[in-house]
Formats: C-alpha cells, sequence, structure tokens
C-alpha cells in the first residue's frame, strides 16, 4: 500500500461541482482508470481518499490536490496517463507525485480575483486603493457560537498577508493571500462582495485559487 | 457548453451544475454537419429526468445517427427560471447551450400526468407557442412518449404527434420523415399526415372528437386516412435491439445514480390495478449473457460501483439465478453492488436471499398492495398471508430488523374492513420478528407501511371504476392510523389532492386542455412537487373552464361508454378487461401467464409470440 498525491486544476465549467460531487467524480473517474485501490477492512470497505483543501463552489483552482492509498504495482506515470484519459472536461489530472506535507499544515491560500468588464475602472481602482491604504474592512460573515449559528463582523484587514492589483482592458484583477486551512479559513469572496457592494453596481466576479501556502509561505507540495 | 448570459446567472440559483452540461460520456457533435437537431426534453428536474433509463436508451440511439444531435433539456427549478426569465434566457439544450426555439424536433417523454404542466412551461420558456395549432411552420416538430402517451387526450392540443409504446424504431422513423419533408420543403401538414401512417404514431389532430349532452365521448373520427386505430409498437427481440454502451455520468447527486440494465418487459401477473402490468406486454425476456456483457460494459466506461436491475417484477425473470451467478462471478471483486429491486414475496427462495446477502445490503421492500385476502384476491395480486409472513421471516433470519410494506387505500370493493387488515398484517410481521430466534439480537424491528391512494388507469379491468372521493380517503386514512397497534409500525402515505389530479388526468379526454393551459397560466407547474403543488389554483382552472373534476375522477363507467382511449390499441382485448373486471367483483383470481394463459391478446403485437408462453415454468 502506498499514499499518492493526485495534483490537478478545476476551472471552467467544473467550477460548479460542489466539494461533496468532486469527490463522487474522482472515485469513479478512479474506477474507470483501474487504479488498484486500496480498501479498508471492515463490514463496508471504502477507499482512502483525502483532498488537500476543500474549493468553495463557483471558483476554480489550479493547485488542487488528492491523496489516494493504492495497492498493487502501477506506476505514477501509468496512473497519470490513465487519469488523463477518464476525466471530465475542466478537471485536468496535471502530475501525481509522493505527498511532501501533511494537508493539516496548509496556512494559507493564495488567490486571484477577476472583476470582469468593469463599467468604471478608475472607481474601482480608486476603491481599491482607498480599502487597501484603511486599517478597517468590516465584513459579515456567518460563524458559529456554541452549536448555533451566527453573523459575526470580521475585520478582514487583520487578515490579508499580501495584496496587489492590476488592470487589463476591461478586468480588474486583485491578488490576495488569505487565511486558508483548517484552523483559520477566510472566503475571498467575502473580499469580492464587499468590493461589489462598496462599488454600488453588481458585475461577475472570477475567483481563482492559485497556490496554497505553508505557515513559513512555502508552497504547499 | 454554458454560454455567457447563463454563466451571469449561475452564481444566483442553487445546483448549478444542473445547467452546465459537461459530464462525462455526453454528446457534443458539430451542430453544422447534422440534419436534425433534436431535443430530448423530460418535463422534471435534472435529478429526476437523469434517473430515467428511457432518456438513456433514446439519447444513445438518436446521436449513433450521424445526421442528428440529440441534447438533453430538463425544466429549470424555480430559482433558475425566475432568473431566466428576468434575464431574458431562453430554455437551452445543455450539450451546446443553444436556444432549442431553432431545433427541429422536440421530444417530450410523459412519465406521470402531474408533468403536463411542466411541458407547456418549458415550451414557453423556449420561446415557442404551447398550442400545435399555432405552430404552423414544420419545424420544431413537438412530440411525446411514454406511459402517460396510452391516453394522451388532455395533452392533444399540445403536442403534434404521440409516440405509443417502444420507441427504439419508431424514433427513427420519424427523424427519417422529418429529414426527408425538411429537404422538400413539405408542409407540417404533410409530414403529420405522413407521420400518421407510421406504426405507432397518432396525430391527435387528424382525429375529429364528438361529445354527448353529458359530455361522454358520441364518437372519434380519423381523417385524412390517419387509421381508425393506432397501435403501439414493441420491440420483438430484446438481445437485438440498441442498448446504450455508454451512460452519462452526472456531477451531482441524481435519483437513481448507477447502471441500469433491463431483465425483461412486460409482466406476467396481471394484476388488476396496474397499468404498467398490462401496458408493456407481451412478456419478452432478455438473455443473461447479452444482460451480464452489457452491464460490464457500463460499469468499465462509467465507474459506477452499482447495478440495478430493471422490470416490473424481478423475481419472475426465468434465468435470475443464472445471471446472479454470472454477475456476482466479476462484481464481488470489482466491489460493486448489485441491487434487485420489485421483489415478490411468493417467490423469494432462500437460494436467492443468499445471493443477495454477497452484495450490499439495503432495505428490504414488498407490496402486498392490500390488508385482507379477499381484497388482495380482488385485485389479482396473487399473495398470501403466509407468504408475506414467510419473507419477513426469512428476511429477519437473514440479519434484516427493517421491512417495507407497501399498500393502497381506495381499491374498488374496499371496505373498512379491509382498511384495518393493513395495519394487522404489519402487526403480524412485528410478531413474525420477536418468534424468530435467529433475529439480530439487542435490535428492534421496523415495519413500516406505505399506503398510496389508488389511481385508476387506462388499459385496466379497474378502467371503468370511479375512484374514492378524497373525503372517502382521508376517512380511511384517519381509520388506518387509528388502527395502527404498536409503535414499531411507522405509517407513511400520499395527499389526497395530487392522486385526484392524477386520477382526473389519466382518464381525461381533450377538454382538459383548456384547464391545463389556464392553470399553467396562474402558475402551477411541478405539481408532482408537494411544495409546488398549487390545489386551489388547478380548482379555480376548472371552475373557469366550467370543467367538472369529478366527471373523470370519482364517476363509474359502463362498459359500453367510448373512453377516450379506445381509439389506441395496446394489444390488450377490451373484453378480456371486462371479464378481469367481472373477476375482481367476485374476489376470483386469475393464474398468472406461465400458469395458464389468461388470453389478454398481446402475443399478437409480437407476432403470437410470448415468453411466458414458450417457457413453460411452474
Amino acid at each position: 500500500m502506498r499514499l499518492v498525491r493526485i495534483w490537478f486544476d478545476k476551472t471552467g465549467e467544473a467550477k460548479y461541482i460542489s466539494h461533496l460531487d468532486l469527490m463522487r467524480c474522482f472515485t469513479r473517474a478512479i474506477r474507470r482508470a483501474r487504479i488498484p485501490l486500496w480498501y479498508t477492512e471492515g463490514f463496508n470497505p471504502h477507499p482512502y481518499m483525502q483532498f488537500s483543501l476543500p474549493l468553495s463552489l463557483g471558483m476554480q483552482s489550479v493547485c488542487e490536490s488528492v491523496d489516494i492509498r493504492i495497492e498493487g504495482e502501477m506506476s505514477d506515470e501509468d496512473m497519470l496517463s490513465a487519469l488523463k484519459e477518464v476525466m471530465p472536461m475542466g478537471i485536468d489530472v496535471k502530475k501525481i507525485t509522493e505527498p511532501k506535507f501533511d494537508p493539516k499544515y496548509i496556512a494559507y491560500g493564495d488567490f486571484y480575483i477577476t472583476f470582469k468588464d468593469v463599467p468604471d475602472k478608475a472607481k474601482m481602482l480608486k476603491i481599491l486603493s482607498d480599502v487597501f491604504a484603511a486599517d478597517r474592512l468590516i465584513v459579515e460573515k456567518l460563524g458559529k457560537k456554541g452549536r448555533h449559528k451566527v453573523m459575526k463582523e470580521i475585520n478582514l484587514k487583520e487578515h490579508i498577508r499580501h495584496s496587489y492589483v492590476k488592470e487589463t482592458e476591461t478586468d480588474v484583477i486583485v491578488n490576495l493571500i488569505l487565511p486558508a486551512g483548517s484552523t483559520t479559513n477566510i472566503n475571498p469572496s467575502l473580499f469580492s462582495d464587499k468590493i461589489i457592494e462598496i462599488y454600488g453596481e453588481n458585475m461577475a466576479v472570477d475567483i481563482l485559487r492559485n497556490r496554497l501556502l505553508l505557515e513559513n509561505m512555502k508552497e504547499f507540495k | 457548453m454554458i454560454n455567457r448570459n447563463v454563466e451571469k446567472v449561475l452564481p444566483l440559483v442553487q445546483k448549478p451544475a444542473r445547467y452546465t452540461g459537461g459530464e462525462l460520456n455526453s454528446v457534443v457533435k458539430d451542430k453544422d454537419s447534422v440534419d436534425l437537431r433534436y431535443a430530448f426534453c423530460f418535463p422534471d428536474s435534472y435529478e429526476i429526468g437523469m434517473s430515467h433509463l428511457g432518456m438513456k436508451i433514446l439519447y444513445s440511439i438518436a446521436n449513433e445517427r450521424e445526421d442528428c444531435w440529440c441534447e438533453r433539456v430538463f425544466a429549470p427549478w424555480v430559482d433558475m427560471e425566475e432568473q431566466m426569465r428576468k434575464n431574458n434566457i431562453p430554455l437551452f439544450a445543455l450539450e451546446s447551450g443553444d436556444s432549442i426555439k431553432d431545433f427541429d424536433i422536440l421530444g417530450f417523454t410523459l412519465q406521470y400526468e402531474l408533468s403536463y404542466t411542466n411541458v407547456l412551461n418549458m415550451l414557453d420558456l423556449a420561446g415557442i407557442p404551447v398550442r400545435a395549432s399555432e405552430r404552423t411552420s414544420l419545424t420544431p416538430i413537438v412530440f411525446a412518449g411514454g406511459p402517460c402517451a396510452c391516453n394522451p387526450e388532455p395533452m392533444a392540443d399540445f403536442i403534434d404527434l404521440f409516440v405509443l409504446g417502444e420507441g427504439e424504431e419508431v424514433n427513427n422513423e420519424i427523424l427519417d420523415l422529418l429529414k426527408e419533408c425538411k429537404k422538400s420543403g413539405a408542409s407540417k401538414k404533410e409530414f403529420l399526415v405522413r407521420a400518421s401512417r407510421i406504426g405507432g404514431v397518432y396525430v391527435p389532430s387528424l382525429y375529429d372528437v364528438e361529445y354527448n349532452e353529458d359530455f361522454t365521448l358520441k364518437s372519434v373520427t380519423a381523417t385524412e386516412g390517419a387509421p381508425e386505430k393506432v397501435t403501439k409498437r414493441i420491440i420483438s427481440d430484446l438481445d437485438k435491439v440498441y442498448y446504450p454502451k455508454t451512460f452519462i455520468v452526472p456531477f451531482i447527486d441524481v435519483v437513481h445514480d448507477r447502471v441500469v440494465q433491463e431483465i425483461f418487459r412486460g409482466c406476467i401477473r396481471g394484476c388488476r390495478f396496474c397499468q404498467a402490468g398490462f401496458i408493456y406486454r407481451p412478456i419478452r425476456e432478455k438473455q443473461p449473457d447479452t444482460i451480464n456483457c452489457q452491464a460490464k460494459i457500463l460499469c468499465d466506461v462509467t465507474g459506477y460501483d452499482e447495478i440495478s436491475l430493471s422490470s416490473l417484477s424481478t423475481s419472475d425473470y426465468t434465468h435470475l439465478s443464472e445471471l446472479l451467478d454470472k454477475m456476482l462471478s466479476w462484481t464481488i471483486d470489482e466491489k460493486i453492488n448489485v441491487a434487485l429491486p420489485s421483489l415478490r414475496v411468493d417467490n423469494f427462495s432462500d437460494e436467492l436471499m443468499e445471493k443477495l446477502k454477497k452484495v450490499r445490503k439495503s432495505g428490504l421492500t414488498f407490496a402486498p398492495e392490500a390488508g385482507t385476502q379477499r381484497l388482495r384476491d380482488a385485485i389479482n395480486k396473487n399473495v398470501t398471508e403466509e407468504e408475506v409472513l414467510n419473507t419477513s421471516r426469512m428476511s429477519f433470519e437473514g440479519g434484516w430488523t427493517a421491512v417495507k410494506l407497501y399498500f393502497m387505500l381506495g381499491l374498488p370493493t374496499e371496505t373498512f374492513e379491509d382498511v384495518a387488515g393493513i395495519p394487522a398484517l404489519a402487526q403480524k410481521v412485528v410478531d413474525e420478528y420477536y418468534k424468530c430466534e435467529n433475529r439480530v439480537k439487542g435490535k428492534g424491528v421496523n415495519v413500516n407501511i406505505s399506503v398510496s391512494t389508488f389511481v385508476p388507469k387506462p388499459f385496466t379491468p379497474f378502467q371503468w371504476d370511479a375512484q374514492d372521493t378524497m373525503e372517502t380517503v382521508i376517512e380511511k386514512q384517519n381509520y388506518l392510523i387509528s388502527c395502527v397497534p404498536s409503535k414499531k409500525i411507522g405509517v407513511s402515505y400520499h395527499h389526497v389532492d395530487t392522486s385526484f389530479m392524477e386520477a382526473v388526468f389519466a382518464r381525461g379526454d381533450r377538454r382538459l386542455g383548456n384547464v391545463i393551459e389556464q392553470a399553467w397560466k396562474n402558475g402551477c407547474k411541478f405539481d408532482g412537487w408537494d411544495d409546488q403543488f398549487k390545489f386551489e389554483t388547478w380548482l379555480e382552472a376548472f371552475r373557469n373552464c366550467s370543467v367538472e373534476p369529478e366527471f373523470y375522477a370519482n364517476r363509474k363507467r359502463e362498459y359500453d361508454e367510448i373512453l377516450p382511449w379506445d381509439h389506441l390499441d395496446f394489444g390488450v382485448r377490451k373484453q378480456f378487461l371486462i371479464n378481469e373486471s367481472e373477476k375482481a367483483r367476485k374476489s376470483e383470481t386469475t393464474p398468472h401467464c406461465r400458469i395458464k394463459c389468461a388470453g389478454c391478446g398481446t402475443n399478437k403485437l409480437n407476432g403470437g409470440k410470448c415468453d411466458a408462453l414458450s417457457q413453460n415454468m411452474v
């Protein structure tokens, strides 16, 4: 039995596949690829499968990974080519590696937030520079208080580790590093929703997870 | 392929993957290289539609043709419809993302009466006039099939042509004709007249309907040379007919998400309430090797870990044991579960039980249908109390601790004594558990009884019977609950108002077209969903159209009355149905087809052949 980490992109239409559906999708793809999965012993055998960090519905990513346990002989190269044959559109398996870090050490996510077809780019850029200059950016987040769900106010500025703004002909793109992982997790849509609220007009937003980082800002591998 | 407008609204709706397409094995073609664009429309949500075997078969067959691209369309859920209407997004097909307004042909499947308003709503969302008479150009042709097409009259105003029976061959004949008519520039009328010559095709606009003063039918007259009686189509040889080599694998969880293998069509039982048991005759079995090979191929290309054997009564398949041996020889190694729905209590053997235990343990469900022997005989269920209890004991000994029992309320000749018999039978099953020494230790038993309301259906011996009024059904439901002796028995039942509506449309005529249109205009859709069903709006539509729903649901018909589906031939002789109906009044049973041929007449559809007759199994 050995543990392997499958790296993949989840882009385009595949961003509408929820985490739960993605798990089912991988189980079936691995069966189709005839990868010799290791099953748990016991009354109801099931395969071992762990995703590094669930991705929110609607977000794209170029840094997803899932760990599986396999038994029997199948080389990483053979697995990769077999998987590439059977994946649905939008889920592109890139490489298979030996896991280096445990997913529990993931601390940050590096995101690209693209405001698309911004009606007034100058206004958007001004809002962003004001926001990044200020001490506070208060947003409401659904949190837990004991067993109850309550709206909590949080200061996003305390959580942003890095920010960078660039523009294209039609879009404004913000690069952010935010806490991600099992201890603190800040969804980048909290930021984009707030910016759109300040801007005062709805527009399409694309969010892409670019990298996952450890506490020391080294890349999760 | 999502178009940009759709993409804008997807973040605003639940389960956006319902609308994106792109699933594994979905068929994408170059639209410029095909002659026909065909939208297979399922008038319910994605999760319901994607579970449907008929769609998988007909979708694959149409896409085998190089000249045709068949795509899937489902009813958008109410949140998506709201966004589509607000943003002027017309109904689109999942594979291309293109609006279906400019497609050549739209095929709806009518699986249940309460999906009729969704058909209208989908046409309207596509920007297509709902009434057939208002669609004057050749394309799009709107056709429909499925079990409800055996009495299509309530939908006659909206559908250009109906397909009766099995669609594997006739659909291709319709596509061929449409392709030819498109090339030659024929009119819609010319196409429809020629289509009416195809066996199994019913073109309602070619039939004139006259009514008596009491609104019963006076006559139905074929015009333009259309056949006086339209006979349903069947597939003669299930081993030779096309079966899909791939299934689309949905991303989201759909109701039945697994490989499905049909094992036979038709049913030998002849339960008198069951429409499926009559309209899918004659019996045609598929060979174990065919089933096993097809199942293996499908598992390989889909990655599914479950195969469900599909038929009206799995344990009546003559080669079941041989088939299970063949399948278990590879499914166990590949950790694939074989599910056997629709088992009967009277031929559930120890051997079958042993095989079932090798696959994953799922719930056990049996359908005695009625609480007393007298009523079970009247409906020809041919199941005894002893058989129910025997099977229950066998399952308890096999480690099961829960059993689900299906019953119906409001069956013809039912009395309150029969109603009380339902919980009484459930209690005997409970007692059987505690008598059983090999039961699972330290665990209680759960017997769940699910009680639905009987709906009289066309082409059954009860097609002339009145449905119980809603008041009576409610009274019976309350009485049943008052008779439940133990907390180990759970009871669930259906709302009576939806069963009443089903009864109206199941045996309705063309006068219901106006009612459906008005109810839809006033907001009725997804009527099969309790949280969407608007009974008051329906009743208002009936009042406004001066149509009494009770006329269809609660009226007993005479045998000599002309019924709205009399000009359609599903192979079952009317005199056979009358004989069965008379036997029901006397609680007389009819042995199943393998014991003795009852002479239903459907073997004439298959050149006199019926698999129940050729295999002498007693």
